[in-house]
């Protein structure tokens, strides 16, 4: 049995670790790129959304290097994520491959779906081993996030365009090497205090832009085309509030001890949407209402047809308070060109919106 | 006495006479939109963001035109009716983005049907429903039991005689038309979608000018439906499952000449589910099958061009027996 898993961000990161730990065999497949893209168009039913098409190709490429048993999140009640699996694995046997697809009940079981999952692909390993495992998959997870924070805020008032993209791309590598406790705090440590001597435009006042919308698009920058990136060098301080280890932190820890880290949203938008619909739809309303004060604007990343977030995209308009929200479709037809002209374009009519406020 | 408006897309094909049942016997009086328009659809999707799918378009286009003509407009959140299986977010977010686009819509008559919450949010739920027109709760579960009893008929009557919903909402008594050795086609997909006329470009019109008869999945019992989805998925995900899967499933099987799936431009769950049947048809190879998505700019010439394509196919596969290609 060879596992395979699909990419999403830099989540195979701290995947490689859980699954090295356990000492199962494993492949990674190829970052997303234009093949993979390619791959998951072409096998994809028509109308489907990029995430699907997405990790489709990643678990194509995954069975061209000999995986016989996939890692798929599902559930029921989340949108078509919980759909994904059943069709992928008739795709993958289309193409002749003999693979299994083995759904992670992430939506119900929470945590002990996923344990269970992890202990049935582990022959059994010990309770001992699996948990210890986790928690260092989980520690590397926790160090990508918080230096991608920092770098965040440091690229947009960079004074060297890419020193930031740049420092990330090694922390990353630096992270995915450090195999004990001790090497990634030093990781930690080592590229925070980079970050920070990072030569800086100490004037510069950044405008602040939320990203909000789909949760794989987001975490996904193959998908959005570096949307956060592209923000950055324009010189906008990005805020998003889904990273992958605030998510498994609550969704696998707090929540099911009661605690909601999305209630504050969730009561934020209960004017305009009373009710869950599903994917992240209910949040994306909450998060324009709740930050229309504090930030500049809004970018609303959707995949093209999500269905959660076009009703979101259709209630925003329609709120009280007052914020610019840009929405952008990601899909394999989304052009860099056209979305850059799009972005520089909103980053103007920030700019104007501000000194008009400013002068008030 | 008070009006209370229903919009003629999305729901109503399933649910009109429990609806109007219920309303009826709080002594309201039902107002129905009347059937869609182009004008109908140019409305709605004036209102709403442009990759919205085309039926909840013409949902708005119907909430528009009953503007002014009533005095609530009921649009229930549908999320689940059987254990675990739950809807598409348009309708779970229906009202509330009804309420966003149109403003000027009047008050909305919204209840939260959710069978996972357990039977007593339910009846809770339908109690808050008939307080609007009624204070006292025996009458409200008077009006409900009857509106059930009114939903059974309703579903009972199509199965039985082979009625689709138009015309059971109608009243049109069987007309026999079809003799028994009829040559028949399969039409599967949403009510929504088989029976809005503008919506399918007259699809079943044309298909019994062709001399076919036209079968659709209200015609199939809840237990050929069920079978059908196990063969094909195991577990069923989305509430309208069987109108797409099921019954996909079940008619492939079936002998009929000729299946068609009806499927509109970005719908989510369909995009999945169609494709399921779809990979059923290529493996069986053994009745012709068709996928028909739709959409607002989709052309009358294309439809009609595409229909007689198939129709000539399955002719040909007629008279020479061959094996089918889909």
């Amino acid at each position: 049995m060879r596992i395979g898993v699909p990419h999403m961000g830099n989540l195979h990161i701290p995947l490689r670790a859980l699954l090295e730990r356990l000492e199962l065999d494993f492949v990674i497949p190829p970052v997303n790129n234009r093949r993979t893209l390619s791959l998951g168009v072409r096998y994809s039913p028509e109308g489907m959304c990029i995430p699907f098409k997405l990790t489709l190709g990643n678990l194509i490429e995954a069975a061209e290097l000999g995986a016989d048993t996939m890692l798929m999140p599902a559930g029921s009640g989340i949108c078509r994520l919980g759909y994904y699996a059943k069709t992928q694995e008739q795709v993958l046997h289309s193409l002749g491959y003999d693979a299994e697809i083995i759904s992670v009940g992430v939506s119900q079981r929470k945590l002990l779906g996923l344990l269970e999952a992890i202990k049935r692909l582990s022959n059994n390993a010990s309770w001992f081993k699996i948990i210890s495992a986790f928690r260092f998959g989980l520690a590397k997870l926790n160090v990508l996030d918080t230096i991608e924070r920092a770098v965040q805020k440091v690229r947009p008032v960079e004074r060297i365009k890419g020193t930031a993209n740049q420092l990330f791309a090694q922390a990353v590598s630096a992270t995915e090497q450090a195999d004990d406790y001790k090497s990634l705090k030093r990781v930690q440590k080592d590229y925070l205090e980079q970050l920070s001597l990072a030569e800086r435009d100490e004037s510069a006042e950044p405008l602040v832009v939320g990203i909000i919308g789909e949760f794989y698009v987001l975490l996904e920058p193959f998908s959005n085309m570096d949307v956060e990136k592209e923000l950055g060098r324009l010189g906008v301080e990005v805020r998003r509030s889904i990273f992958t280890s605030e998510w498994t932190k609550f969704s696998l820890f707090l929540n099911p001890l009661g605690v909601n880290e999305k209630d504050r949203l969730h009561k934020a938008a209960m004017p305009y949407l009373k009710r869950d619909i599903g994917g992240e739809g209910w949040e994306s309303v909450g998060e324009k209402v709740l930050h229309a004060k504090d930030y500049d604007g809004l970018v609303h990343l959707a995949p093209f047809t999500c269905m959660p977030e076009i009703v979101a995209q259709n209630i925003m308009p329609s709120t009280k308070e007052n914020i610019p929200v840009l929405t952008i479709l990601c899909d394999e037809q989304l052009g860099k060109p056209g979305m850059l002209t799009r972005l520089e374009a909103f980053v103007d009519l920030l700019k104007h919106r501000r000194r008009a406020r400013v002068k008030v | 006495m008070v009006k209370v408006g229903i919009p003629r897309a999305l729901l109503y094909y399933q649910y009109y006479p429990m609806w109007k049942t219920f309303f009826e016997e709080l002594g309201a009086e039902v107002v129905v939109s009347p059937p869609t328009t182009q004008a109908t659809l140019s409305a709605g999707s004036s209102r709403v963001v442009a990759d919205t799918c085309l039926p909840v378009k013409i949902f708005c286009g119907h909430v528009l035109a009953l503007v002014d003509k009533c005095d609530y407009i009921f649009i229930p959140a549908l999320r689940s009716v059987k254990s675990k299986i739950y809807n598409c977010s348009k309708f779970l977010g229906l009202p509330d983005m009804t309420r966003a686009v149109i403003p000027e819509c009047p008050p909305i008559l919204d209840i939260d049907i959710d069978i996972n919450k357990g039977k007593r949010r339910l009846y809770q739920a339908i109690y808050v429903l008939g307080r609007h027109l009624s204070r006292s709760p025996l009458k409200v579960r008077k009006a409900a039991l009857a509106a059930w009893q009114a939903h059974r008929e309703y579903k009972e009557l199509m199965v039985n005689e082979s009625l689709a919903p138009p015309q059971a909402i109608a009243g049109v008594t069987a007309e026999k038309h079809s003799t028994p050795n009829q040559a028949s086609i399969a039409l599967v997909g949403h009510p929504y979608l088989l029976y809005d006329e503008l919506i399918n470009h007259r699809l079943t019109h044309r298909l019994e000018q062709a001399g076919y008869r036209v079968l659709t999945p209200e015609m199939l019992t809840a237990e050929q439906l069920e079978t059908a989805i196990t063969r094909l998925t195991g577990q069923p995900y989305w509430t309208y499952e069987e109108e797409v899967v099921g019954s996909g499933g079940h008619y492939l099987e079936s002998g009929v000449e000729g299946a068609i799936g009806v499927i509109a431009f970005g719908c989510g769950p369909d995009s999945l589910m169609m494709d399921m049947v779809q990979r059923q048809a290529i493996r069986l190879k053994t009745t012709p099958f068709m996928s028909l998505t739709l959409e607002e700019h989709s052309a009358e010439a294309g439809v009609v061009t595409r229909l007689e394509a198939f129709l000539d196919m399955i002719q040909r596969k007629k008279r020479r027996g061959a094996e089918v290609c889909v």
